[in-house]
């Protein structure tokens, strides 16, 4: 369930836990709570599978996963990018199940050393990938990431309630949502590039293959360990989205690779190290929510509602008020984690031949799951017009040449950063030294800047004309 | 507009314009300018980051002389297909709410792949038909999502 729920774009893992929370009272509390824990994680693997075959990322997370997956996929080798998907995803999050089995009080103390300031430079270190994602198009990729800030900055300042770009309008006080964006600029653009080009599938070329190789399984365990790592570190922090582990992961592997340049072009390794931050993250989440009772994002919130709801308080005494419910979560998802390998690694296959289907029929259907995942954000048309509009300018972008990535990272990252920014300066009263004294937070500056700097550098070198290579639909 | 430099030239321009738009937009966001970080900060930033990079991008690419790219634009059919096809989205979108999503569905998705492939008739309506059944039952009925009924109300 979980896994078809984030199959559908728009719909992640937070719609999904909330939209099939209902189900789940009709079962025992500790066997609610664990169907619960499945589909979150299950969503957190289901993103990929749009995201590899028809390039629609099922949520946030997902989108690195588009810029190689679908590469593969032209190739002919979908079934080897969702199979190292399905792989990578059982490896790390199985590695990050260990790190909360062993190690979740020690680290929730290190969740606990993060303030504004170091979140600040976390969100800021984050944007600086928009080097990375940009390719050779750095001065594109940056207007991109200007037009995602932008985006994000429409509607209620989130301190001061004060309005912002809304222009009058009572619908933009509500904000543009990131699903919107990313469902119009993804799925909605892709369609209209299949229908300019009277497409009778969305893709070609004959699949060749249905598994990846033993020596690409092999080619990606670095991938799958460092991903997992990034993954779990990063989930132990609130607020830090999935969406931002898997792009830091991307640009980890690609900056680690002796062959950078196959990154955008299909590299197996790009899609092997999104996907395992991916549910490294969703282990990681778990730690501050059972030490804590803080919840890492929007999908744990409505799990941490969930808890409470069967009369589960979580936090430093939940281990040991109720300890058997406590190991009977952390041990269903080991047993999860085998069945989300088992299930869906015979039906690479099944997810490989979406991409038979007849375009004029596969099209259509891909609106309807976009309008449906677009109206169930918030249940407003608004959200679903600016799912069409964002269409539009996906379009444009795909044939101006502009980076999409970049534009969906500022627009997930932007509320982040402004709301820990401004906590910041209230705290150092205004000093912005208080990015660079705090040293976990002056690390995270330092990494953004030697990126920054590292990126404009290859850049003024570069002569070529400005041309996003990561979504060539060539 | 073919070409990519003059494509890049346009799209910068528009940008920069863009960019200028929000900056006086940001003038006049009310909020406490003694704060430590006033309503329309981050508005001017970014107004002024589109602006510089769009006038950035319009420049270098006017001074570019190197081989040009084409943008393969769509021709006169392609075009056409996409604005039909943009405007049944449109009507789908505004029709949720008077005729209910199940029927609007159907009627969408019957209409759309039959203008995609005019072969595929049967393909259409039984597809249109099932996706409106699909979204009544799984979404409406089992999973109790508050989408809009419409006529299915009355």
């Amino acid at each position: 369930m979980g896994t078809l729920i984030g199959v559908l774009p728009g719909i992640g893992p937070s719609a999904g836990i909330a939209i099939l929370l209902p189900l789940t009272t009709m079962i025992p509390p500790t066997s609610g709570i664990i169907m619960m824990a499945a589909i979150y994680y299950g969503a957190m693997y289901g993103g990929s599978t749009t995201a590899i075959v028809v390039n629609i990322p099922g949520e946030a997370s997902s989108v690195p996963t588009c810029i190689d997956g679908y590469e593969m996929a032209k190739q002919g080798r979908a079934g080897a990018a969702l199979g190292i998907s399905a792989i990578s995803s059982f490896v790390a999050g199985t590695l990050g199940l260990v790190g909360l089995t062993f190690f979740a009080p020690l680290l929730a103390n290190v969740a606990l050393a993060f303030g504004p300031p170091e979140y600040f430079a976390l969100m800021f270190m984050g944007l600086s990938l928009v080097i990375s994602l940009s390719g050779r198009a750095l001065l594109k990729g940056l207007i991109a990431m200007s037009l995602g800030l932008l985006a994000s900055l429409i509607g209620q300042n989130p301190l001061t309630g004060a309005a912002r770009l809304t222009f009058g309008w009572v619908d933009l006080m509500a904000g543009v949502s990131f699903i919107s964006v990313i469902i119009g600029l993804f799925a909605i653009s892709e369609v209209m590039i299949n229908v300019e080009e009277a497409a009778t599938l969305i893709y070609e070329t004959k699949i060749k293959g249905w598994m990846p190789t033993w020596k690409e399984i092999r080619q990606c365990f670095g991938a799958m360990l460092r991903s997992s790592g990034i993954g779990f570190f990063l989930g132990l922090l609130p607020g830090c989205a999935p969406a931002v582990t898997t792009f830091i992961a991307y640009d980890v592997e690609k900056r680690v690779s002796k062959t950078p340049e196959r990154f955008g072009k299909g590299a197996i390794e790009g899609v092997a190290a999104p996907e395992g931050a991916n549910n490294a993250t969703s282990s990681g989440g778990f730690v501050p929510l059972f030490a804590f009772g803080l919840p890492t994002g929007p999908a744990l919130a409505v799990l941490l509602g969930g808890l409470m709801m069967y009369g589960l308080q979580p936090g430093p005494m939940l281990f040991q008020q109720n300890p058997k419910f406590v190991w009977a979560v952390i041990a269903s998802m080991y047993i999860g984690n085998v069945i989300l390998l088992v299930l869906n690694l015979p039906l690479v296959g099944f997810w490989a031949r979406i991409a038979l289907i007849p375009f004029p029929v596969l099209g259509p259907i891909i609106i309807l799951c976009s309008i449906i995942g677009a109206y169930s954000i918030r249940f407003l048309l608004f959200d679903v017009w600016v799912t069409l509009v964002f269409g539009v300018i996906g379009y444009l972008m795909r044939k101006l040449g502009f980076p999409m990535a970049p534009m969906v990272l500022a627009t997930v990252l932007a509320p982040m950063l402004e709301v820990s920014l401004q906590q910041s300066l209230l705290l150092s009263l205004g000093s912005p030294f208080i990015f660079f004294n705090r040293p976990i937070a002056a690390f995270f500056m330092a990494l953004a800047f030697l990126s920054i700097i590292r990126g404009i550098w290859i850049q003024v070198r570069s002569h070529a004309p400005e041309v996003a290579i990561d979504e060539s639909d060539d | 507009m073919r070409s990519q430099r003059r494509g890049d030239i346009v799209a910068g321009c528009f940008i920069a314009l863009l960019g200028a738009v929000v900056i006086i937009a940001a003038s006049r966001i009310s909020g406490d300018p003694e704060e430590r970080l006033p309503p329309r900060a981050l508005p001017y930033a970014v107004g002024f980051m589109t602006l510089a990079g769009g006038a950035g991008l319009a420049f270098r690419s006017w001074r570019y002389r190197g081989q040009d790219l084409v943008i393969k634009w769509p021709d006169r059919d392609g075009a056409l297909r996409i604005a039909v096809n943009l405007l049944l989205l449109a009507l789908f979108i505004a029709l949720i709410e008077p005729l209910g999503m199940p029927i609007v569905t159907a009627l969408y998705v019957a209409a759309a792949i039959w203008y995609i492939d005019r072969k595929r008739i049967v393909a259409a309506l039984l597809t249109g038909a099932g996706s409106g059944v699909v979204v009544y039952y799984l979404f409406i009925k089992l999973l109790e999502l508050q989408f809009p009924l419409g006529l299915l109300q009355r």
